[in-house]
C-alpha cells in the first residue's frame, strides 16, 4: 500500500509549550459551561456521563436505549447499505479525509472532553485525538488502494480481476478507554470500506462517540449508513444477535468478547452469512528486564507503561520479569519512582495519572489489592474527596498462583518478579493466556533477536515503553487469548470489512482473442 | 553592524583567532595522541564502528564480568561488521578464544581510559590533585557532579548532599590555592574560587515537561538550600540547563530563588543558555530583563552554549510531528552563537551586572567573543571562556597562554554514572558538524575561522 509512504501522524500538542497548555485549558473551560451535553437519541431511560474525578460532575445525557432502538437501527443501516456501497471508494475516503479536517479543526475541544469523560491526562487525551485522525486518514488512504482490487495471473483468452466489496452492516462495540480513537478506527474501517455501521459507544463515554459520529455525519456520511446507538449491555447483545450485522468490531475485556463470538456463531433464522468478529480484547502484559539493561532508561518506561492513565489500557503493563541479578535495584528504584507519582484531576497539567473510569473498576481493582498474598512493595498517595482514586501499587515477587500475577487487572497495579534469566522470562510469557503486547530491556543485540524470534507478542517492544502504538507505525493487536488477531493502524485491517470477490471472463470469440 | 564595522571586526577575530591557534599545546606529536586522533579519525570516517564503540562503552558498566563484556563487544562488532571492514576485523580478534580474557582487559581499559580523560575523579575530593594543577596553569574549573537519573525523592536527597560536600571540599582545597588575579577578579568583584554546576533534573523526580511549576514545588527546597550553603562558603552556584522538556522549569525555578531578596548580595550564581535553539535570543532577552528589575548586588552568570542535547531535540521533534527546536544546519547555529555572543557583551558593557561566559570549543566563536569584547572596550578580565575537561584541553591551554580567563568545566563521577556524559561527549566530538572533528582531520586554520 502507498499508505505507508505519503501517511504521516497527526502532530500531537506541544504541550511543553505554555501558550499551548493555555489554549487547552481555554477549551475545557468553553466546554465546561456547555455541560452537560445533551446526546440526540430515542431511548427509554437516561444513560447519564460524568466526570470520574468529580462524580457529580455531570458531562454528558444520553438515552439508554433499548433492544428496539438497536433493531430498529440496523433494519435502516440494512436498507441504507445498496446506496453506501455504491459509493465510489475515492469519494468514501474523501469523506474520512474530511471528518479527519472537522476533528482536527475541534482537537482542543474534543481532547477537553476526553479529559472530563474519561478522566484521561492532557497528553493522553490530545494522543487519543491523534490516534483518531490518524485512523481516518490512513483507512483513507487504504480504501483507495483497496478499491483497485489486486493484481492476478493474466493468461491469453481470459481476463481475471480481484475485487474487494463490503460484507454489510458493522456493529461497531467500542470500549471507553480510547473513546475516541478505539471507535473511530473501528467505524472508520467499516464506512471506508462502504459497510453501514450501527455504532455502541461504552456507557461510560457517550459524549465522545457522539462526537465522533457528528464530524463523520459533518463529513458526508448519509445518516442512514451510521447510527449512534447509546447504552449498556442490552443494546449490544441485540446487535451481536441480529441476523442482518455481517461484521462485528469489538474492543473490551476477554469476557465479553469470547461471549460475542460465540453468540455470533451462531446464524439467526433466515441469516444465510457467518457473522465475523474482530475483537481486540485484554492483556496481561508482561516487560523483562535483562542484566545489562540500563535502568535510567527501564524504570521511567516501566512507570509510563503501568501507571499511564492509571493502567486502564489494553497494552499496559501489568508484569514484570527481572533478571535477579538486578533485580532489588530495579524494585528499589521502581518504588521511589512510584512514590513520586502524582495522582490528580485529569485536567491538572501536573498530575501523571488520574482517577480510574468509575466505582465499578474501583471496587474490581480494590478486590486485587485485598486478595493480594502480601503487603505492597510500594504506593502512591490518592487525593481525598469522592473521585474514583486508586493508588498505583507495586508488588514484588508475589506467588505464582496470585490473582494479580495472572489475571487482567486493567488498574495502576503492577507486579515484579525475578527470573533466572531472559530465557526463563520468556517461558513465563508463553505459559501466560494473553499475547498483545510486551516488553523488552537489553543491549545485547543478541537477547534482542531471540526474543523478537519467539513471537510471542503482537506488539514487542524494546528499550522503550510498550504503551501508545501510532499508527502506521506500530500495527496494534496480538493473538492469543488477546484477540482475533487483525492489525489496527496495520495495512492488513481494513481486509477484515470486505469480502474479495474475482471475476474470470472468456475474452475468446469465435477463436480469436478480443 | 555596518558593512565596515564587520569587516573590521572580522580582521580582529581572524588575529585573535590566529593568536589562538599559535598557542595551542604541540600535542600532535605524543604517540598516545597522535593514535587517539588517528581512532578519532577512523570513527568519524566510520559510522557502523563508531556506533558499536559507542554502544560497548554505554554497556561496559552493566557487564557482570569479562566475558559478558567480550560478548557484548562481539555482538555490536558483529552487527556494525556488515558495513564495516575494521568492525570486522577487530570483531575477528574479539571472537577468537584464546584472545578472549585479554581482549576484554584491554577493551575495559580503553573505556576506563577514555573515561578519566573526561572525568576528573570520582568525587572533589579525588579531583583535588588534578583541580590545584589546572589553578596553577591559570585555569579555573567549575564541578559537575555525575550520576544516574534522579527517578525517586532518595536519589534526589543523595544528589542535594553530594552537592553540598562537594561545595565544602571546593572551599576548603580552593583556600591554599595561590592568588591568580586574572581567575579570581572582574571589574564587577572578586569571582569565587569554588565553582560548582549542578543539574536540576538531578535535585527531583518532579521534573514535567507539561507542569514547569511542579519542580518548583519540589526542587525549591533542595536548591535554596544549596544557595544558602554556597552564600555562607563563597562559592558560585551554576544551575546548568539540559532538555527543552525541562527548561521552563529550570529557569522559572532560578530566577524566582534568586529574585529572593534573601539572595541579593549572594552567592554568585549563573544559569546557560543554549544557542542552538531557535529562540534563544527570546530567551536572552527574557534573562537580561529579569537582571534589568532584579538588580542583585551579586552578578548574574549567563553561561552561553551551543547546547549537547542537538539529537535528542531533533528526534523528539521528529517523532510528536513538531518542528525541531533546534538550528537544523551548523552555519545558521554559530551565527546564532556569535549574535547572542555580541548580544551579551553589549549587555556587560552597557553596566548590567552580568558576566558572560562564552563557552565553545569552536576557535572561530571564541575567537569571535574575545575580539567583540575588545572592541566594546571591555577589559580582559570581563570576557570568560569556558571549555570542557578532555575535549578543551588544547583550548584552555592556549587561551590561559593568552593571558585570558577560561574555566574547565570538570565532570567527577563514577565510571557507571560517567557512561551517559561519555557517550553524549564522544558523539558530539566526532560528528560531522564538530568543530573538533573538522580540526581532528586537520581542515585548515583558515577555513575553520571562517565567518558564518
Amino acid at each position: 500500500m502507498t499508505t505507508e509512504t505519503t501517511f504521516r501522524n497527526e502532530p500531537l500538542l506541544e504541550f511543553r509549550r505554555e501558550s499551548v497548555r493555555a489554549q487547552a485549558l481555554r477549551a475545557l473551560a468553553e466546554l465546561r459551561e456547555k455541560l452537560p451535553l445533551r446526546i440526540p437519541g430515542s431511548g427509554e431511560g437516561e444513560l447519564v456521563s460524568i466526570n470520574p474525578v468529580a462524580p457529580s460532575e455531570v458531562v454528558a445525557v444520553a438515552s439508554d436505549s433499548s433492544r428496539a432502538t438497536a433493531e430498529a437501527a440496523v433494519e435502516r443501516a440494512a436498507s441504507a447499505a445498496p446506496a453506501w456501497a455504491a459509493v465510489e471508494p475515492a469519494q468514501r475516503a474523501a469523506v474520512l479525509q474530511r471528518a479527519a479536517g472537522l476533528m482536527r479543526e475541534r482537537r482542543q475541544e474534543l481532547a477537553a472532553l476526553a479529559v472530563l469523560e474519561a478522566a484521561k491526562p492532557w497528553a493522553e487525551a490530545d494522543a487519543d485525538v491523534c490516534e483518531a485522525i490518524d485512523f481516518l486518514e490512513y483507512y483513507a488512504a487504504g480504501v483507495i488502494e483497496l478499491g483497485h482490487g489486486r493484481p492476478l495471473v493474466q493468461l491469453p483468452g481470459e481476463r481475471n480481476r480481484l475485487q474487494y466489496f463490503p460484507r454489510g452492516v458493522c456493529a461497531v462495540i467500542a470500549p471507553w478507554n480510547f473513546p475516541l480513537a478505539i471507535p473511530t478506527g473501528m467505524v472508520a474501517a467499516a464506512l471506508g470500506t462502504g459497510n453501514p455501521v450501527v455504532f455502541k459507544p461504552a456507557e461510560q463515554t457517550p459524549a465522545c462517540g457522539h462526537a465522533l459520529v457528528e464530524a463523520l455525519h459533518a463529513a458526508g456520511v448519509p445518516a442512514e449508513a451510521l447510527h449512534l446507538v447509546c447504552g449498556r449491555d442490552e443494546p449490544a447483545k441485540s446487535l451481536v444477535a441480529h441476523p442482518k450485522v455481517h461484521n462485528i468490531a469489538f474492543t473490551g475485556s476477554c469476557a465479553a468478547g469470547l461471549s460475542i463470538i460465540r453468540a455470533a456463531a451462531e446464524p439467526a433464522p433466515g441469516q444465510h452469512h457467518v457473522k465475523r468478529v474482530i475483537a481486540e480484547m485484554g492483556g496481561k502484559n508482561c516487560i523483562i528486564v535483562d542484566a545489562d539493561a540500563d535502568l535510567d532508561d527501564a524504570v521511567p518506561a516501566i512507570v509510563k507503561s503501568a501507571f499511564g492513565f492509571a493502567g486502564q489500557k489494553c497494552s499496559a503493563a501489568a508484569r514484570v520479569l527481572v533478571h535477579r541479578d538486578i533485580a532489588d535495584a530495579l524494585n528499589e528504584r521502581l518504588a521511589g519512582a512510584i512514590r513520586a507519582l502524582r495522582v490528580g484531576p485529569a485536567e491538572d497539567f501536573g498530575s501523571d495519572l488520574s482517577a480510574v473510569i468509575d466505582d465499578e473498576a474501583c471496587a474490581r481493582i480494590n478486590a486485587f489489592l485485598d486478595g493480594a498474598e502480601h503487603e505492597p512493595f510500594a504506593r502512591a498517595d490518592v487525593p481525598a474527596g469522592a473521585g474514583h482514586w486508586v493508588a498505583p501499587t507495586l508488588f514484588v515477587d508475589l506467588p505464582g498462583h496470585s490473582r494479580i500475577v495472572n489475571e487482567e487487572v486493567f488498574g495502576p497495579v503492577l507486579s515484579s518478579e525475578r527470573v533466572a534469566d531472559v530465557e526463563a522470562a520468556v517461558e513465563i510469557v508463553e505459559a501466560g493466556a494473553y499475547g498483545l503486547t510486551g516488553g523488552l530491556f537489553s543491549r545485547s543485540p543478541s537477547t534482542i533477536e531471540m526474543v523478537s524470534r519467539r513471537g510471542i507478542v503482537g506488539n514487542l517492544y524494546v528499550n522503550r515503553e510498550i504503551t501508545g502504538a501510532m499508527v502506521g507505525r506500530q500495527p496494534f493487536g496480538g493473538g492469543r487469548l488477546s484477540g482475533t488477531g487483525p492489525k489496527a493502524g496495520g495495512p492488513d485491517y481494513l481486509l477484515q470489512f470486505v469480502e474479495a470477490r474475482s471475476v474470470s471472463e472468456n475474452t475468446v470469440r469465435h477463436g480469436l482473442v478480443i | 553592524m555596518c558593512a565596515m564595522t564587520v569587516n573590521s571586526l572580522e580582521t580582529d577575530v581572524r588575529a585573535w583567532g590566529r593568536r589562538l591557534a599559535e598557542r595551542l599545546p604541540d600535542g600532535g606529536r605524543h604517540p598516545a595522541a597522535l593514535a587517539e586522533r588517528r581512532l578519532m579519525r577512523t570513527m568519524i570516517g566510520d559510522p557502523r564502528l563508531r556506533a558499536a564503540l559507542f554502544r560497548f562503552v554505554d554497556v561496559r558498566p552493566a557487564c557482570r564480568d569479562r566475558t559478558d563484556l567480550v560478548r557484548h563487544l562481539h555482538e555490536y562488532l558483529a552487527e556494525a561488521g556488515a558495513g564495516s571492514p575494521a568492525a570486522r576485523r577487530l570483531g575477528g580478534l574479539v571472537g577468537r578464544r584464546t584472545l578472549e580474557l585479554p581482549t576484554a582487559s584491554a577493551a575495559a581499559l580503553g573505556v576506563a581510559q577514555m573515561a578519566h580523560r573526561f572525568i576528573a575523579g570520582e568525587d572533589a575530593g579525588a579531583a583535588t590533585a588534578e583541580l590545584g594543577a589546572l589553578w596553577q596553569r591559570g585555569r579555573c574549573v567549575t564541578l559537575d557532579l555525575l550520576g544516574e537519573a534522579t527517578l525517586t525523592e532518595a536519589e534526589g536527597d543523595a544528589y542535594a548532599t553530594r552537592c553540598a560536600q562537594t561545595l565544602r571540599e571546593l572551599a576548603r582545597m580552593s583556600a591554599a590555592w595561590p592568588a591568580q588575579p586574572m581567575l579570581e577578579h572582574d571589574g564587577l568583584g572578586p569571582l569565587p574560587r569554588a565553582n560548582l554546576s549542578v543539574k536540576v533534573s538531578a535535585l527531583t523526580p518532579h521534573l514535567r515537561a507539561h507542569a514547569p511549576e511542579r519542580a518548583l514545588g519540589a526542587a525549591r527546597e533542595r536548591l535554596l538550600a544549596l544557595l544558602r550553603l554556597a552564600r555562607e562558603l563563597d562559592a558560585h552556584l551554576h544551575v546548568d540547563m539540559e532538555s527543552l522538556d525541562t527548561r521552563e522549569s529550570i529557569t522559572a525555578l532560578v530566577l524566582e530563588l534568586l529574585a529572593d531578596p534573601e539572595f541579593a548580595d549572594g552567592p554568585s550564581a549563573g544559569i546557560v543558555l543554549q544557542g542552538y535553539l531557535t529562540d534563544s535570543e527570546e530567551e536572552l532577552e527574557r534573562l537580561l530583563g529579569w537582571l534589568r528589575e532584579h538588580p542583585r548586588g551579586a552578578p548574574f552568570t549567563i553561561r552561553l552554549v551551543k547546547g549537547a542535547y542537538w539529537d535528542h531535540e531533533v528526534v523528539m521533534a521528529a517523532q510528536h510531528g513538531w518542528e525541531a527546536p533546534v538550528f537544523t544546519d551548523r552555519r545558521s547555529c554559530d551565527r546564532q552563537y556569535e549574535h547572542l555572543t555580541r548580544r551579551l557583551l553589549d549587555a556587560r558593557a552597557e553596566g548590567l551586572p552580568l558576566r558572560p561566559a562564552i563557552a565553545s570549543h569552536n576557535l572561530r566563536s571564541l575567537a569571535h567573543a574575545l575580539a567583540y569584547g575588545d572592541r566594546l572596550g571591555l577589559p580582559p578580565e570581563a570576557v570568560e571562556l569556558q571549555v570542557l575537561r578532555g575535549l578543551g584541553d588544547d583550548t584552555a591551554a592556549a587561551i590561559a597562554a593568552a593571558g585570558r580567563r577560561v574555566r574547565v568545566y570538570c565532570p567527577v563521577g563514577d565510571l557507571v554514572a560517567g557512561m551517559a556524559y561519555l557517550v553524549r561527549r564522544l558523539l558530539e566530538n566526532t560528528s560531522n558538524d564538530s568543530f573538533l572533528a573538522a580540526q581532528t582531520t586537520g581542515a585548515e586554520l583558515e577555513l575553520l575561522l571562517e565567518r558564518p
